[in-house]
């Protein structure tokens, strides 16, 4: 032992330091407070006038509530606010993973082609929807562009699984690369249906495009809320698999990690907790690509603990922008894409910079 | 790490408390209402609300409706095919009056369960349409005898204003409607659209046939299209064009009308509304077309 | 034991490897040598099943194929020629991650020791990221080693692979690590490792696979393969292996003579 780094012998301290894990646990518990203060606070704030607690109180003394107090906040607020969970939740862990498995801290849910598959689903549903057989069009019972979206997501994915994966290998860079081919395919395919739009089909696509909440009823919440509570549960199985990807594929491999079958297993779950959220809510940016960053720098990347934070973060973050965007031009609203795109570029651009200094990307 | 979290914890706190306020803030006073209780939207309607003198009874509007210029004082709640169901709650309207085409669907049903009287009324782009469109709202706002002069007053002029044109020297001119030219690429109005049906009750004549809606226009359709006076919204910023801009771009160069410089810019909700105003708008556009 | 039949490895069209045979004993240092290209990395990580292979290939007397990833986990760790790494964990988190599926259990202490044994406790909670590339090279075979805790268990020996383990360190560090793996050897683990350095070879080394061209050159002890005939056949250039003197005899070494004109 001669280098010129090693302290004296009696200075060596064998004790194992305080882990950032255990930390990061702690967080968790602050993260879900976090998230329970913001979901009362949004079950209050909106543009009538009816208040939880009033609610509250007359329920507390068993009086009638008036029929505008039900239905703001049983079939306006509430059903809204566990989809805003849901979706946060649901963006953020995709989001999470995806970097995980990309080993890159830059990737997002959208790279395995869900978020275009999702597009185009719904870009079809919306301009090709009214040439369906009526018989079809009543079984997807209106929810139509949400359904095609979701079949659109899953389908790209898929797809995109099957070109990357030979012998029982999926590459995740040919993945990526085979992404951002479907996704030109996706947008040229989309600018052929954008031509052949009506006005009113165009409005739709844009404010499908900027992603809301506004759509968000019970009957959506029992088709996508199961999917996406699934996808979230799967996804968090994944954490020790994910950190030891962070190694390489073959070093993961031999510490034990049953590699192809973590990847399929993070690819399903993000396939459907983000085909599901973007089938409910359109294009919602920025949540998953700034959560899961901002707490990789706050409380280290150790995915066990990241993977349920940026759960308890995003759910939290969306339901604010929500708050936002009903709120800044009320009683009308603006298209919650636009707000967490406003909020999230501006924090993605000062963790580049703060980190440029640190590592070079 | 712990005191970081209670940071945040604190932060967000205060932020949530502050929405909470503004939130409070913009709700619409209670008070004052009198015998406004309805929320109209779409432009033709509200003009219509107005025409008949029933604009005591209007709550709120959506986006597109910009006249008369009074109705911009009224809330906003939002473009008509993005409208948010605690939005239209919160102006608290007893009847809900719009043109056909709102939504999105969940809103709809949420107003359905809060049994919100919801009427569609309905369009059509002619004389007839309008006249109906005149009469639902009429009904619905309890004052059919006003409807009926109004619908007959405006069916009498877009007739008078269609007669006259068709009977007018030079007749027929073709008529391109140009939506924008931004960026020297023009977006153009083909058949089926609000365009084409006030173009030809002004005695004019589509000049893009064969395409449906409003399409992006390929320089050398614009050219084979050859229309006589090209027709724009009046309008600012970015989609306003001069003439000089116009007929310098080589789509229109060498069209009949940039030779004699025919460009005609009329108010876009009054040109292609299909409301009170369409008989005015027909007499103006064949006047311009034509001359008295 | 470690028995390795009929290996044949096709990399794209090229068969890099040709039907080879390799055998490797518990108590025992095994070094893979030869020159670049020779295939000696394909070897080791046919044998560590990253790459797809024909032939047969045995671990304490079962299949790789019949093996879970956490099972052969468990029996043995691999040091990698170089390990890039995607998150800024820090040098003990990077040897926790080892700890997760093998069987020392989550024991952070292992940990500790584990890093203590290449030198590197003092260094535990910065970024791995911050480290040299001899210093990284040092905190995996941390990490190894601390995945397969033990050289001997119950259910039989553990095996180390390791692949040019000293290729980025100084000099002191070279022998360091060569010594934990002879300590390994000598304890009863299996030691596999490629080696570029033919006198740590020659030093630390019981046995020798010298590879040309896909093919085993020679196998054996190695004196007895470490000879100047077939090294120079397996380099292509003319090699002259010497021996150190008896302990005691003065010797001298005709590049520090001088003439005594100058």
């Amino acid at each position: 032992m001669v280098a010129l780094t090693d302290p004296a012998p009696g200075a060596r301290r064998a004790a194992a330091p305080p882990s950032r894990l255990a930390r990061a646990r702690r967080l968790h518990l602050w993260l879900a407070l976090l998230m329970i203060a913001v979901a009362l606070t949004s079950l209050t704030v909106g543009a009538t006038g009816v208040q939880l607690w009033d609610v509250a109180r007359s329920l507390a003394r068993g009086e009638e509530l008036s029929r505008m107090e039900r239905v703001v906040l049983f079939d306006i607020r509430l059903p809204r606010l566990v989809l805003g969970l849901a979706v946060g939740a649901a963006l953020a862990v995709s989001g999470a993973v995806m970097q995980g498995l990309f080993r890159n801290p830059l990737a997002d849910p959208g790279i395995v082609g869900v978020s275009a598959g999702a597009g185009l689903g719904a870009i079809l549903a919306i301009v090709l929807g009214g040439l369906l057989p009526p018989a079809l069009l009543g079984l997807a019972g209106g929810h139509l562009v949400p359904l095609a979206a979701f079949l659109g997501g899953w389908a790209s994915t898929l797809l995109l699984y099957r070109v990357a994966t030979r012998r029982g290998h999926t590459s995740v860079a040919t993945m990526l690369l085979a992404g951002i081919a479907l996704a030109a395919l996706a947008g040229a395919v989309s600018g052929v249906l954008v031509y052949m739009a009506d006005d009113n089909q165009l409005r739709d696509l844009t404010f499908w495009g900027l992603g809301s909440l506004a759509g968000a009823s019970w009957g959506k919440l029992a088709a996508a809320l199961p999917i996406m509570l699934i996808a979230i549960a799967g996804a968090g199985l994944i954490g020790r698999g994910l950190n030891a990807l962070a190694l390489g594929e073959a070093t993961a491999a031999h510490i034990g990690i049953p590699v192809q079958r973590m990847k399929r297993l993070a690819i399903l779950c993000v396939a459907g907790a983000t085909g599901a959220a973007v089938a409910v809510s359109g294009g919602i940016g920025f949540v998953g690509i700034v959560v899961p960053h901002l707490l990789r720098l706050g409380s280290g990347p150790d995915h066990r603990a990241l993977l349920i934070n940026s759960a308890l973060l995003g759910a939290a973050l969306l339901v604010v922008a929500d708050m936002i965007s009903r709120v800044v031009v009320a009683p009308a609203e603006l298209p919650i894409g636009i707000v967490t795109a406003v909020l999230g570029a501006p924090v993605f651009l000062w963790i580049l910079l703060r980190q440029r200094g640190v590592v070079d990307l | 790490m712990r005191r970081r979290a209670f940071h945040t914890l604190a932060l967000s706190t205060a932020a949530t408390l502050v929405l909470g306020g503004l939130g409070a803030a913009v709700l619409p006073a209670e008070a004052a209402r009198g015998e406004a209780d309805t929320l109209s939207i779409g432009g033709s309607v509200t003009e219509i609300v107005y025409a008949l003198g029933q604009e005591h009874r209007l709550l709120a509007r959506d986006t597109t409706s910009t006249y008369p210029p009074e109705a911009e004082a009224l809330p906003d709640v939002g473009y008509m095919r993005a409208l948010s169901p605690e939005g239209v709650l919160s102006v608290g309207p007893d009847l809900i009056l719009s043109e056909e085409g709102a939504g999105p669907p969940e809103t709809l049903e949420v107003l359905e369960e809060a049994q919100i009287p919801f009427i569609t009324v309905p369009g059509g782009l002619d004389a007839e349409g309008v006249a109906a469109k005149i009469r639902a709202v009429g009904a619905a706002l309890g004052v059919p005898e006003k409807a009926e002069a109004l619908a007959a007053e405006v069916t009498a002029e877009i007739a008078a204003a269609s007669a006259r044109a068709q009977g007018a020297a030079g007749a027929p001119k073709r008529v391109l409607f140009v939506l924008s030219a931004q960026g020297g690429r023009l977006m153009g109005a083909g058949e089926n659209t609000g365009a084409a049906a006030i173009i030809a009750l002004a005695g004019g004549v589509n000049a893009l046939e064969g395409v449906e809606g409003y399409k992006p226009l390929s320089d050398e359709a614009a050219t084979a299209a050859a229309p006589d006076v090209i027709l724009m919204m009046d309008r600012e910023g970015d989609h306003a064009a001069s003439a000089e801009e116009l007929f310098s771009l080589p789509a229109l160069a060498v069209t009949p009308a940039a030779e004699t410089g025919a460009l005609i810019k009329m108010d876009g909700l009054k040109l292609l509304g299909f409301g009170p105003r369409t008989g005015a708008a027909v007499a103006e556009l064949s006047a311009m077309l034509y001359g008295d | 034991m470690l028995q390795a039949r009929n290996i044949t490895v096709t990399l794209g069209r090229a068969e890099v490897l040709h039907d080879i045979a390799f055998d490797a004993a518990p108590g025992q240092l095994t070094a893979i040598c030869g020159p670049n290209g020779s295939g000696k990395t394909t070897l080791l990580r046919a044998m560590t099943g990253d790459l797809p292979h024909d032939g047969r290939i045995t671990l304490n007397g079962a299949g790789l194929e019949t093996r879970a990833p956490w099972e052969l986990a468990a029996i043995r760790g691999v040091l990698p020629q170089a390990s890039a790494l995607a998150f800024p964990f820090t040098v003990l988190e990077v040897v926790e991650i080892g700890l997760s599926r093998g069987r020392s259990g989550g024991d952070p202490e292992a940990a500790m020791q584990a890093l203590a044994r290449v030198d590197l406790d003092h260094y535990a909670t910065r970024p791995y990221q911050a480290l040299s590339g001899g210093e990284q090279q040092r905190a995996q075979l941390a990490r190894v080693l601390a995945q397969v805790a033990a050289p001997v268990a119950e259910d039989g020996p553990r095996w180390l692979f390791l692949d040019e383990p000293v290729s980025a360190l100084d000099i002191a560090h070279q022998l360091d690590v060569m010594q934990i793996a002879r300590d390994f050897a000598d304890a009863g683990g299996g030691v596999v490792a490629v080696m570029h350095d033919l006198n740590l070879t020659a030093m630390f080394a019981d046995r020798v696979a010298l590879l040309a061209g896909g093919h085993v050159l020679a196998a054996g002890p190695a004196a007895e393969v470490m000879t100047s005939e077939t090294l120079s056949r397996a380099y292509g250039c003319r090699l002259r292996v010497g021996a150190a003197p008896p302990p005691g005899t003065p010797f001298l070494l005709p590049q520090a003579a001088a003439r005594a004109a100058d």
